[in-house]
């Protein structure tokens, strides 16, 4: 424990746990989660901190616990991608804070080095998401051939994915190209005969695209009973599903391959 | 039998790493959620084989979930990291991909064709799909979130 003698206001507190939570939600965390790790970090000045989540703003007020000061603030959820990293890092901001071993005065400076996040090798994520779609073509029974050309579709998909989303194309856009890139390339093994296992190849060439956190966390806040959250994650995870639908129908229109 | 559940437990560690690396976790969270997702999915592999309980998906899903959380809550302290960083890496081999884009698929079908007949079955399989997707889906989370439930001290204090 060090010796803290900086204590914030209740509008400096706010605003530090305002951005901080905008940060953990862009970053996939649970509602329960950001309530908990925020909780904390109030608490360990003296401070009560209530909040309103909603999917794409947070609305947080400070109160301290011995005077009427009291601040509130609303800011944005960051849309970054998800980084279980970030939410790893920020939780344990939170307890070094509650246990006193960081102070007030280095919390920013923390934060800040914290939500910059380490880039990812795009290559070695290529390569994983590739062999792990491969590995789930043959978790549906897909032979050799079928995880081949799952493993071909999905390295094109998902490099494609990479570059849209650099270029700052949008999301549902992007899914739609992704899905029918891959579900035409993952026809190939019905068009030329290859394999025992076509149907199985097609249809799990574009579930690297799935999004399954959102659909994971939705219904994770529907149990803690953060009800609007959690209808705005499922929303998403629905269109963002309903797009690479749209790709893959599209993909097997044009290759004249049946779904059903 | 034992050969096929092996191979499912291995494709299902890479399926999880690789999954998992789109969510960006720690480094050292992978090796925690290649564990549990092998665990988990052979287990759910087990309880629907015809040879061993013939379970329907629904409850081999929610069996395999509980214990696919409670690994990821008695693994994350070790891990420093929060369960949810173990545990829904670990989770994603079990989504029902195959049964959300179907869902879409036969409405897509259903608007395409006229026919009654051809409506009514495209209409059934968008139902059929998308009940099956959302209740596995359900008992996936409600199974790895009784766990966290249960021990929310180990829970939420893993990353101290």
């Amino acid at each position: 424990m060090i010796d803290d003698t900086a204590c914030p206001t209740a509008r400096g507190m706010c605003l530090f746990l305002a951005d901080y939570g905008a940060a953990l939600l862009g970053s996939g965390a649970t509602c329960i989660r950001l309530e908990k790790n925020i909780d904390r970090i109030a608490a360990t000045y003296g401070m009560h901190a209530e909040m309103t989540i909603m999917p794409r703003h947070l609305h947080l007020t400070v109160r301290r616990d011995d005077s009427d000061e009291i601040f509130t603030a609303t800011t944005t959820v960051r849309t970054s991608c998800i980084s279980f990293n970030v939410n790893t890092e920020l939780s344990r901001l939170s307890w070094e804070i509650a246990d006193r071993r960081i102070g007030w005065a280095d919390v920013d400076g923390r934060y800040r080095t914290i939500v910059k996040d380490i880039p990812q090798n795009p290559w070695a994520v290529l390569a994983l998401v590739t062999a792990a779609n491969a590995s789930f073509c043959r978790l549906f029974d897909g032979d050799g051939i079928a995880m081949l050309v799952v493993a071909v579709a999905t390295m094109a998909g998902y490099y494609l994915k990479q570059q849209l989303l650099g270029r700052h194309v949008d999301v549902r856009v992007t899914f739609m190209i992704c899905a029918f890139v891959s579900s035409v390339l993952g026809a190939t093994d019905m068009l030329f005969g290859m394999g025992s296992t076509p149907a199985v190849a097609i249809g799990t060439s574009v579930l690297y695209l799935v999004p399954g956190i959102p659909f994971l966390n939705s219904f994770s806040d529907l149990l803690y009973r953060h009800y609007i959250c959690s209808f705005g994650r499922f929303i998403d995870a629905m269109v963002l599903t309903a797009c690479l639908s749209i790709g893959l129908c599209g993909g097997m229109l044009m290759m004249h391959a049946g779904m059903f | 039998m034992l050969i096929h559940f092996l191979q499912d437990a291995l494709f299902a560690a890479i399926a999880a790493i690789g999954f998992a690396a789109i969510s960006r976790p720690p480094r050292r969270a992978y090796i925690y959620c290649a564990l549990i997702a092998a665990v988990g999915h052979s287990v759910r592999f087990l309880l629907m084989d015809g040879q061993a309980m013939s379970m329907h998906i629904i409850p081999a899903t929610l069996l395999a979930s509980l214990i696919v959380g409670t690994m990821a809550v008695f693994l994350s302290p070790s891990a420093a990291t929060p369960a949810e960083t173990c545990l829904f890496p670990a989770l994603l081999p079990m989504i029902p991909g195959i049964y959300a884009y179907r869902c879409f698929g036969g409405l897509v079908l259903c608007l395409l064709h006229n026919s009654q007949e051809a409506f009514d079955r495209y209409f059934y399989l968008f139902a059929y799909n998308g009940l099956t997707c959302i209740v596995i889906l359900a008992c996936m989370v409600i199974g790895a979130t009784i766990p966290i439930f249960v021990f929310k001290k180990i829970s939420f204090q893993a990353t101290r």
